[in-house]
C-alpha cells in the first residue's frame, strides 16, 4: 500500500519534476521506481513461503468494495516487472527525449500508468482491479493519442477495444459479486463452489477471456497493438510490450485456479492463443519497420502465453511464469534497442539500414542478447523458458492427438520467430554496411537501461535454476499445491529439447532462405486486416446511428405527439385487457338538457375542425367555449363559467390580433394525411370518452369535498366554497397560476424583444374576403361606440366582482378576466390604437406588482404559521381577510398580462427600424431589404428576416433594458 | 355519459387539429384539448351533483357539486390561457406559423 | 421551523425573480441577487439533507389547514425526504453554475434571463417538495413556462422553430396530466400523495388512471418513442440553457415518475417486464441516435435520453439495489451532463461552432477545458475513477441481481456506444489540426443550431441572433482580443467534473443516502404519517 501511495505521489509530482528539469525527470523517477522496486523484492523471502502479504481499507462498505491489495508469487513477479521494468523505462525516457520539448503530460501518464498497473496487480478487490484495469487502457489512450495529429484513430481503436474487453471484466465481476456476494478476488478463488451453478462458471470465463483477449491483443482483437506503436519509444516498450499487455496475462493466471479443468477455457486458449503466436510472428516476418516488427512479436509473444495457461497444467504456469519474465526483458530490451537506433540512424526501415555493427557495436551486441533470447537461443534465459514451453505442450490434456498437435504449432510458431528475429538483427548490424557513415554509438546513459535488460537476460539464463523456487511458488499460487517444477541448466535430452532444436534448425533454414520466404510472403497479403474491419464497423454504426437519428428528425409537433397517442392507445388496450370493475354512478347523471349543449358542441367542433379561413376557426372555436362555460352553469360550477367566457373571449382577441398577420387560410394539407389523422382523431376520442365514462363520477362525494363543505365557512368565513379553496384552503395553486399567467406576459416582451413580429401577409385576391372581426381597426365605428360606454362600466364591474368574490361568485381571476375584457373593448375603441389608453399602462409593473403582492402576503402568513395562511381582522363591519389581498395581487398580475398582450400583439405595424446594426455575414443584405421595401414584403420571402433587433419603443416601464 | 361523449367529440377534434399543419391551427387543438381536460375534471367530481357550492344556498352537502374540482377547473382554466397566449404570440412572431419547413 | 421553512425553496426565488423583472440594475446587485438566491436554495437542501438522515421526513400542511386523524387533508402538504432533499441539492447546485456561466457567456445580458431562470428554480422546488398532484401539475407548469421564454429568448437561429415545438409539446403533454390527474380524482376521490398510496394496487382503475400519469411524465422525461423533442430542442437553445434544462427538466420529471410510481404502484411488479423493455428501448435507441449526430450538443442531448433510460431502469428493477442506483445515477448524471454542456459550450461559445467537424485541436490550447469535458465524458461512460463506473456497477449488480440479463446485456454495449460518440466529440474538437481560431469578431454561437447549412438557415441564424452578436462583443471587449477559452467560462464545468471525480472515488457517501432514499421510496409508511400529520 505504502508502495503504492508513494508511486501515486511520484505521480503527482511528476510534472512538476518535468517543469523544473525537462526530460531529466526521468532520473528521479527512475530513482522512486528502483526504490520500489526494491521494497517490493525485499518481499521475496517471505512470499516465497507462501505467505500473502494483505492489507485492506474500506472504500465503498455500502456497496461491498474494499481497497484491498494482496502480495503473492504471482503479484510478485508482476509487480517487480512493473517496478523494474519502469525504472529503466524512466532512466531511457531521460535521454529519449528532445532536450527542449515540454514532458510534463508524459510523465504524469507514465507515472499515473504506472500507479494503475501496480494497483492492477496487488489488487484483491474485483472492482477494483477493475478500476485499475481501465486506468490503463486511458492512460494508453492518451498516451497513443497525444503524440502525433495522425495518431488519434489508433489511439481510439485501441480505447475501444481494450474499454471493450473493460466492460466485459465488469460483467465478470458483477456477475461473480452477485453470485459469491463478495468482490474479494483471492476469496472468490478460494472457493470456487460458484463454479457448480449452472453457466455462471463458463459465462465468467468467457468474459475473463474477451478481457484479457483485447488487453494482451489476441486475435481477433489483436489489431489496435501495432497501431498504437505511433506512440513515442518509451511507451511502446512499457505499456505494449511489458506492462499493460501483461495484463490481460495476469488475469488469464489469476483464473487459473478456477478455470484450468473447464475445458471451454483450455480449449478456446490455447486455440487463439496458438494461432495468434503463429499469425503474429507470420505477420513480423514480413514487416520492415523494426518497430511494427517487434509489435507484432509481442502478439506472437503472448499467443504463446495464452496458449501455454490454456494448457493449465502446474508445469504449463511454471513456463508462463518464466517466460512472462523473459518476455518483458528481451521484449524491453529491443523496444529500447529500436528507439536507440532510431535516434541514431534516424530510420526504423530496414531496408535503409544494415552493416551498423561497426558503427555501433555495443548496440549490436545488446541487440544481439536481444535477439538471442527472443529466438530461443542458449544460453539466455529465452531458450528455457521456451523449452519449458514446450514441455508444457506437450503436457496438454484432451484426446491422444492434441497434445503432438499443439507442440507442432508452438514449434513452427518457433521457427517462424527464429526468423524474424534474425531478421531483426541482421537486417540492422549485419550485411554490407549501408551508406551511413555518419551513424554513431549512442551515449553510454542512453544504452545503459537496455543494457541492463539484456545482461539480466542473459545472467538468468545462466543461472536459471535459481528461478526454481519462484516458479514453484507461481505454481502454487495457481491452485496447484506444493510441487516441484524442473528447472536444469543443462537439459537433458528430453523431447522439449529436441523441438527447441528443431525449431532453431529449421528456423536458420528459414533465415538463409529469407529471399524466397519475403517474396513468397509479399505476393501473398492477408485478406483483410483487423484495422479495416473495425473502421467498417465504426463508419457503419456511425451511419446506422444517424438514420436511427433520422426517425424523429423534425421540428414539426405532430411527429412527437402522435406517438404520444399511440402510446395513450396502448395504456388503454392494456386497461381493458386486465378488466377494469364498472361501478354504477349513485344516481342518474343524465340531464335532457345536457344533449342539447352537447349537440351544439358537437356542430361547432366540426365547424372549427373543417374550415379553411382562420378567422372563422378561431370564432367557432370561442363558439365551443361559451356554449362549454353554458354547461359549467348547468353543472353548477357558476364560478368556472365565468372564467371560461371570460377567458374565451380574451383568447379570440390575442388569436385575432395575431392572425391579422398571418394568411387568410390555414395551410393546405393533403388527403391522406386528412384521412390519417381524421382516423387517428376519431379513434383517440372514442378512447377518451371510454376513459372519461369509466373513470369519472362514479363515487360518492369525495371526504375532501364534503369537509370543505362543511367547514369553509367557519375556518374562512367564506361563502363560497370554490373561492375560498383558492385564496384560503389553496392558495398555492393559485399563486402558481399566477406566475403562470404573470410569466406568460413579461414573456410575449421577452420574445418580441429578440424576435419581431411578423408583418401583415399582402393577400392574394383570391382569398382575400372581408370579414368584420379579422380588421378591428377598419369597421370600429360600432366597437367604438359600444366601447367608450362599456368599457368603464365593465372595469367597476370586474371590481366589484373582486371584492365580492369570498361570498359569492367572481374573485380575483374573474374579476381581472372581466376587466381584460373590458380593456380589450377600450383598445379596440379607441380611436387610434396607437394612443389608446391601454397602452399607457405599464404592463410589467403591475404583473410585479401583483406577483410581489401575492408572495408578500403569503409572507405575512407566516406571523400566523405558515407561508399562505390567511390572516383575519374586523374593520369596522367588514370582515376583512389577507386572502383578499392575495386575491388583488392576482387581479393584477392577470391584468398585466393581459394589457402586454393587447399592446404588444395589438400594434398594427410592427416597428422595424433594428436598433442594432444588421449582422456581419448576411447583414448587409438585411440592411438594403429593411430600407427598400416595406417591412411586410420582407418576411413574405426572406426567412431570415423572422428574427430581428430589440425593438425600442417609448413605454419605459415595459421597456427590457439591452443596456447592461 | 354525457361528459363522455362531450369528451370524446372535443379529443377527437383536438386531435385532428394538433396533427394539422401550421401553428395557429395546432393551438387550436390545444386549446380543445384544454377544455377535454377540464370536463374530465369537473365530471370526475360526479356529474349528478349539481347545486352551485355556495354553502348558504345549498339544500344539502350531498346535492352540491363537488367545488375541488371547480377550483382545480378554474385554475387549469387559467394557466391554459397564460400558456395558449404565449404560444400565439410565438406563431404570430418571426417567419409565418408554417411547422413544416416545405414551403 | 426547518418544516416550516419548506415553501420558501420556492417563494423565495419566486419573490426575487419578481423583484428582477423590474430591477434594471446595478447589474452587479442583479447577479448577486441571482446567485445568492441559487446559493440560499443549495444550502437549504443541504440542511434538508442533513435533518432527513435516517430516514426523517419533514413536512408542512400550508397554511397550516390541519385535520385532526381520521380527516382527510385539505392543505397543500410540503414535504421533503432524503430523495427530495438530493434532487433539491442537485437543482441548486445545477442552477447555481449554469447562471454563474450565463452571466460569463453573456446570456444575462438579456434582461429576463435572471428572472426567469429563478421562477424556473421555484417552479423546480416546488415540484420535488409538493405532496400533492394537483400542486404538482401547476408547479410543473410554474417550471415550463420560464422555459419556453428562456428557449425562444436564447439561442441560435431555430431558437424559434424548436420553442414553438417545444411549447406545443410540453402542452400537450400537459393536458394528458392534467386528464390523468383528474382520472385520479375521479376514482381515488383524493390528489393527496399520501392518501394515495399503495392505492395502484389496490385498485386497477387507480392503476390506470395513474397510469395516465405515467404517460405525462414520460413524455415530458423523453422516454422512448417520446423522446425525439428532446434533440429537436436542446440544442438550439444557448449552452447555459442546455446544461440547465438537462438538469432540471427532464430529471425532475423523472424525480415525479420515481415518486409517483414507488407511492401509487409500490413496486407492484406486474409492470416489471414492460418497464424494463421500454427503458432498454430508450438506452439502445437514445445512444445510438447520439452516435450518428455531429454536433456536440445534439449528441449530448440524445445521449440524455439514453440515460434516462438507465435512471428510470433502477426504477423499473425497483427493490432497494434498483432504487439506489438509479437515484445515484440520476445524480451523478445530472452532475455529469452539466459539466458536459458547460464544457463544449465554453469551446462553441469562443470558437464560433458547436460541428464536430469544424473544430480541432483544442485540446492542446484549452488544456482545462480539455480536462472538464474527459473527466465528465469518462464519467458519462462508466469509466473509473469518475461518478460513472459506481453507478453503471451498481445498476448492472441490480438488474443480474434481479435476472433481467437482457437489461444487463443493454447496459454493457450501451456503454461502448457511449464511449464511441464521446471519442467522436474528443478526437474532432480535441485533437487532430486545430481548424479555427477563437472568433475576436462578434457573432458567438450564431451555429448553434447546428447540422443543416442551406442558405437560407444561414441568413435565419445570421440574423436570428444579433442578441448574441451583440453579447459575444462585450466578450471580446472583456478578454480582448480572445484568443483563449476564458477562465471564468471554464470553472463552472470544472466544479462539475471535479464533483464527479468525487462522487467517483468517494462513491461510498453518496451511496449512503441514496440508499435512504430508496429505503424512503420503498417503504412510504414514513412519509406517509409525516404527510397526513400524525
Amino acid at each position: 500500500m505504502t508502495v503504492l501511495g508513494v508511486l501515486a505521489v511520484a505521480a503527482a509530482v511528476a510534472p512538476l519534476l518535468a517543469r523544473w528539469w525537462g526530460r531529466d525527470a526521468g532520473w528521479p523517477l527512475a530513482a522512486v521506481f528502483l526504490v520500489l522496486a526494491v521494497v517490493i523484492a525485499a518481499q521475496l523471502p517471505a512470499v516465497l513461503d507462501g505467505e500473502v502479504v494483505e492489507t485492506s481499507w474500506p472504500w465503498i462498505p455500502a456497496a461491498g468494495v474494499n481497497f484491498a491489495l494482496w502480495l503473492d508469487g504471482v503479484g510478485w513477479l508482476f509487480a517487480m516487472l512493473v517496478l523494474g521494468v519502469g525504472a529503466l523505462i524512466m532512466a531511457y525516457c531521460a535521454r529519449y527525449f528532445g532536450r527542449t520539448s515540454s514532458q510534463s503530460r508524459f510523465y504524469l501518464l507514465m507515472g499515473i500508468f504506472a500507479v494503475a498497473m501496480l494497483g492492477l496487480v496487488l489488487a484483491d478487490d474485483l472492482l477494483l482491479l477493475f478500476v485499475f484495469w481501465e486506468l490503463t487502457s486511458i492512460c494508453s489512450f492518451f498516451l497513443i493519442g497525444g503524440t502525433s495529429l495522425k495518431a488519434d484513430k489508433p489511439a481510439m481503436r485501441a480505447l475501444l477495444v481494450t474499454a471493450g474487453g473493460g466492460l466485459a471484466l465488469l460483467s465478470a465481476v458483477t456477475l461473480l459479486a452477485v453470485r459469491t456476494g463478495t468482490t474479494q478476488l483471492s476469496a472468490i478463488l478460494a472457493d470456487t463452489s460458484w463454479l457448480q451453478d449452472g453457466w455462471t462458471g463458463p459465462l465468467v470465463a468467457v468474459f475473463i477471456i474477451i478481457a484479457a483477449f483485447t488487453k494482451s491483443a489476441q486475435v481477433p482483437f489483436h489489431f489496435w497493438l501495432p497501431g498504437a506503436m505511433a506512440a513515442s519509444t518509451p511507451v511502446s516498450a512499457y505499456l505494449h510490450a511489458a506492462a499493460m499487455v501483461k495484463a490481460g496475462i495476469y488475469l488469464l493466471i489469476r483464473f487459473t485456479p478456477a478455470f484450468s479443468d473447464l475445458a471451454l477455457w483450455n480449449v478456446v486458449l490455447v486455440t487463439f492463443g496458438l494461432a495468434t503466436a503463429i499469425y503474429g510472428a507470420v505477420l513480423a516476418l514480413k514487416e520492415y519497420d523494426l518497430k511494427s516488427l517487434a509489435a507484432f512479436s509481442t502478439v506472437s509473444q503472448l499467443g504463446y502465453l495464452v496458449a501455454i495457461i490454456g494448457i493449465g497444467t502446474s508445469y504449463a504456469l511454471a513456463a508462463a511464469a518464466i517466460h512472462t519474465l523473459a518476455h518483458a526483458l528481451f521484449k524491453a530490451t529491443l523496444f529500447m534497442m529500436v528507439g536507440v537506433i532510431d535516434h541514431q540512424a534516424h530510420t526504423r526501415d530496414i531496408r535503409e539500414l544494415g552493416g551498423l555493427r561497426r558503427s555501433m557495436p555495443v548496440s549490436a551486441v545488446l541487440t544481439g542478447l536481444g535477439a538471442m533470447s527472443l529466438a530461443g537461443l542458449p544460453p539466455v534465459l529465452g531458450f528455457y523458458s521456451k523449452e519449458k514451453l514446450f514441455a508444457g505442450f506437450l503436457e496438454a490434456g484432451g484426446p491422444g492427438w492434441v497434445a503432438p498437435l499443439a507442440g507442432g504449432a508452438a514449434v513452427l510458431a518457433a521457427i517462424l520467430t527464429f526468423g524474424y528475429a534474425a531478421r531483426f538483427w541482421y537486417y540492422t548490424f549485419g550485411g554490407q554496411p549501408s551508406d551511413r557513415s555518419d551513424v554513431r554509438e549512442a551515449p553510454a546513459s542512453f544504452l545503459f537501461p537496455p543494457a541492463v535488460t539484456a545482461l539480466a537476460g542473459l545472467g538468468l539464463g545462466l543461472s536459471v535454476p535459481a528461478l526454481r523456487p519462484f516458479a514453484e511458488r507461481v505454481v502454487a499460487d495457481t491452485g496447484f499445491g506444493a510441487q516441484t517444477v524442473e528447472i536444469h541448466l543443462i537439459p537433458g535430452l528430453t523431447p522439449d529439447v529436441g523441438m527447441s532444436a528443431l525449431a532453431i534448425l529449421f528456423g536458420l533454414g528459414l533465415f538463409l532462405s529469407r529471399e524466397r520466404v519475403d517474396s513468397l510472403l509479399h505476393r501473398r497479403s492477408a485478406p483483410t486486416t483487423g484495422d479495416a474491419v473495425f473502421d467498417r464497423v465504426h463508419a457503419t454504426s456511425l451511419a446506422f446511428g444517424r438514420r436511427v437519428g433520422d426517425l424523429t428528425r423534425s421540428a414539426a409537433p405532430p411527429v412527437h405527439i402522435v406517438p404520444a397517442v399511440f402510446v395513450l392507445g396502448v395504456l388503454a388496450a392494456v386497461a381493458v385487457w386486465w378488466g377494469m370493475p364498472v361501478v354504477q354512478p349513485p344516481e342518474p347523471v343524465v340531464r335532457t338538457w345536457d344533449w342539447l349543449v352537447i349537440a351544439a358542441i358537437t356542430a361547432a367542433v366540426l365547424g372549427t375542425v373543417l374550415v379553411r379561413n382562420r378567422i372563422a376557426a378561431v370564432v367557432l372555436l370561442g363558439v365551443v367555449g361559451v356554449l362549454l362555460g353554458v354547461w359549467f352553469v348547468l353543472l353548477g360550477a357558476i364560478d368556472v363559467a365565468l372564467t371560461q367566457i371570460t377567458v374565451e373571449v380574451l383568447t379570440v382577441v390575442v388569436l385575432v390580433l395575431v392572425l391579422r398577420r398571418l394568411p387568410v387560410m390555414f395551410q393546405r394539407v393533403g388527403g391522406v394525411r386528412i384521412g390519417l389523422s381524421a382516423a387517428l382523431a376519431l379513434a383517440a376520442g372514442g378512447v377518451a370518452a371510454v376513459a372519461t365514462f369509466l373513470l369519472t363520477g362514479r363515487r360518492e362525494l369525495s371526504p375532501v369535498s364534503e369537509y370543505l363543505m362543511t367547514h369553509s365557512e367557519e375556518d374562512t368565513g367564506g361563502i363560497n366554497v370554490v373561492n375560498t379553496i383558492l385564496v384560503d384552503y389553496r392558495p398555492l395553486d393559485t399563486l402558481g397560476e399566477v406566475t403562470v399567467v404573470g410569466i406568460a406576459g413579461v414573456g410575449i416582451l421577452a420574445l418580441l424583444h429578440t424576435v419581431r413580429l411578423r408583418g401583415r401577409e399582402d393577400p392574394t385576391p383570391s382569398h382575400r374576403r372581408w370579414s368584420p372581426i379579422e380588421d378591428p381597426w377598419g369597421n370600429a365605428i360600432v366597437i367604438q361606440v359600444v366601447g367608450r360606454v362599456l368599457a368603464p362600466v365593465i372595469i367597476v364591474l370586474s371590481l366589484w366582482m373582486l371584492l365580492r368574490g369570498h361570498n359569492a361568485n367572481g374573485g380575483g381571476f374573474i374579476g381581472a378576466l372581466v376587466a381584460g375584457a373590458g380593456l380589450c373593448l377600450a383598445h379596440a375603441a379607441a380611436p387610434d390604437p396607437r394612443r389608446s389608453l391601454v397602452l399607457r399602462i405599464p404592463g410589467v409593473a403591475v404583473i410585479t406588482a401583483g406577483l410581489a403582492l401575492s408572495v408578500v402576503t403569503g409572507l405575512f402568513g407566516l406571523l400566523d404559521g405558515s407561508f399562505l395562511r390567511p390572516l383575519h381582522a374586523d374593520i369596522g363591519a367588514y370582515h376583512f381577510t389577507s386572502a383578499l389581498v392575495f386575491d388583488v395581487g392576482i387581479y393584477l398580475a392577470v391584468i398585466g398580462t393581459v394589457v402586454v398582450a393587447l399592446t404588444r400583439l395589438g400594434v398594427p405595424h410592427p416597428p422595424t427600424e433594428p436598433t442594432r446594426e444588421p449582422p456581419a455575414r448576411s447583414g448587409t443584405r438585411g440592411e438594403r431589404d429593411a430600407q427598400a421595401l416595406p417591412p411586410t414584403a420582407l418576411d413574405g420571402h426572406d426567412p431570415g428576416n423572422g428574427e430581428r433587433a430589440p425593438v425600442r419603443r417609448g413605454d419605459s416601464a415595459t421597456e427590457p433594458g439591452g443596456e447592461q | 355519459m354525457t361528459a363522455a361523449v362531450l369528451v370524446g367529440v372535443l379529443v377527437a377534434g383536438a386531435v385532428f387539429l394538433i396533427v394539422q399543419r401550421g401553428l395557429v391551427r395546432i393551438a387550436l387543438g390545444l386549446i380543445m384539448l384544454g377544455h377535454a381536460a377540464n370536463l374530465v375534471l369537473l365530471a370526475a367530481g360526479g356529474m349528478y351533483r349539481r347545486e352551485a357550492p355556495l354553502i348558504d344556498q345549498i339544500a344539502a352537502v350531498q346535492t352540491a357539486a363537488d367545488p375541488l374540482p371547480q377550483a382545480f377547473v378554474l385554475t387549469a382554466i387559467v394557466i391554459a390561457f397564460g400558456v395558449t397566449v404565449y404560444l400565439v404570440a410565438l406563431a404570430g412572431a418571426g417567419t409565418g406559423d408554417d411547422t413544416e419547413e416545405s414551403q | 421551523m426547518i418544516a416550516t421553512a419548506l415553501p420558501f425553496a420556492a417563494a423565495v426565488p419566486l419573490l426575487m425573480g419578481t423583484l428582477l423583472l423590474v430591477l434594471r440594475s446595478p447589474v452587479w446587485l442583479r447577479r448577486t441577487i441571482t446567485l445568492g438566491t441559487s446559493t440560499l436554495v443549495l444550502g437549504y437542501a443541504g440542511l434538508l439533507i442533513l435533518v432527513t438522515r435516517g430516514g426523517a421526513v419533514l413536512a408542512h400542511p400550508l397554511g397550516l389547514w390541519e385535520t385532526s386523524p381520521g380527516e382527510p387533508v385539505v392543505a397543500i402538504p410540503f414535504a421533503a425526504d432524503m430523495f427530495s432533499a438530493l434532487m433539491l441539492a442537485v437543482t441548486a447546485l445545477l442552477t447555481l453554475l449554469c447562471v454563474a456561466y450565463g452571466m460569463v457567456a453573456g446570456d444575462d445580458e438579456q434582461h429576463y434571463f435572471q428572472p426567469m431562470v429563478l421562477m424556473l428554480l421555484a417552479g423546480v422546488s416546488g415540484v420535488v417538495l409538493t405532496a400533492d398532484l394537483f400542486n404538482l401539475f401547476v408547479f410543473i407548469e410554474v417550471m415550463l413556462l420560464p422555459s419556453y421564454v428562456l428557449m425562444s429568448m436564447l439561442g441560435g437561429g431555430h431558437r424559434l422553430r424548436a420553442g414553438r415545438l417545444y411549447v406545443t409539446y410540453n402542452l400537450f403533454a400537459s393536458g394528458v396530466l392534467l386528464a390523468g390527474v383528474a382520472f385520479v380524482y375521479g376514482v381515488a376521490g383524493t390528489v393527496n400523495f399520501a392518501e394515495l398510496a399503495g392505492a395502484g394496487q389496490e385498485s386497477t382503475a387507480v392503476a390506470v388512471a395513474a397510469g395516465v400519469l405515467m404517460v405525462a411524465l414520460g413524455m415530458k422525461a423523453a422516454v422512448v418513442p417520446v423522446h425525439g423533442w428532446l434533440s429537436n430542442t436542446y440544442p438550439d437553445t444557448s449552452p447555459a440553457l442546455s446544461a440547465l434544462f438537462s438538469g432540471l427538466h427532464t430529471k425532475v420529471a423523472i424525480y415525479a415518475i420515481y415518486r409517483l410510481y414507488a407511492l401509487i404502484y409500490g413496486g407492484d411488479d406486474r409492470f416489471l417486464g414492460v418497464a424494463v423493455a421500454i427503458m432498454v428501448a430508450t438506452m439502445v435507441i437514445g445512444v445510438l441516435g447520439a452516435v450518428g449526430e455531429s454536433t456536440m450538443r445534439s449528441i449530448l442531448t440524445l445521449h440524455m435520453v439514453s440515460q434516462i433510460g438507465y435512471i428510470l431502469l433502477g426504477l423499473a428493477l425497483f427493490g432497494p439495489l434498483g432504487l439506489a442506483a438509479g437515484i445515484f445515477y440520476l445524480l451523478h448524471n445530472t452532475v455529469v451532463k452539466g459539466a458536459l454542456f458547460l464544457a463544449t459550450g465554453a469551446v462553441e461559445q469562443t470558437y464560433g461552432t458547436q460541428r464536430v467537424y469544424d473544430l480541432g485541436g483544442v485540446a492542446r490550447k484549452e488544456p482545462l477545458v480539455a480536462f472538464a469535458f474527459v473527466g465528465a465524458a469518462l464519467a458519462l461512460t462508466g469509466i473509473p475513477p469518475f461518478s460513472g463506473f459506481a453507478a453503471k456497477y451498481l445498476l448492472l449488480h441490480a438488474s443480474i441481481s434481479a435476472e433481467q440479463y437482457g437489461a444487463a446485456v443493454a447496459i454493457v454495449l450501451v456503454s461502448l456506444f457511449t464511449l464511441l460518440s464521446m471519442i467522436k466529440i474528443w478526437s474532432n474538437v480535441f485533437w487532430g489540426p486545430l481548424k479555427r481560431e477563437p472568433e475576436s469578431h462578434p457573432g458567438g454561437d450564431t451555429e448553434t443550431s447546428g447540422t443543416e447549412a442551406d442558405s437560407s438557415t444561414a441568413m435565419a441564424t445570421g440574423n436570428g441572433s444579433l442578441l448574441q452578436r451583440g453579447t459575444t462583443r462585450t466578450h471580446a471587449r472583456a478578454g480582448a482580443p480572445l484568443t483563449h477559452v476564458r477562465l471564468a467560462m471554464i470553472i463552472p464545468a470544472l466544479v462539475l467534473t471535479l464533483l464527479a471525480l468525487g462522487i467517483g472515488l468517494g462513491a461510498q457517501g453518496l451511496l449512503v443516502l441514496t440508499q435512504e432514499a430508496a429505503s424512503g421510496l420503498i417503504d412510504t409508511s414514513t412519509y406517509v404519517e409525516a404527510v397526513i400529520g400524525q
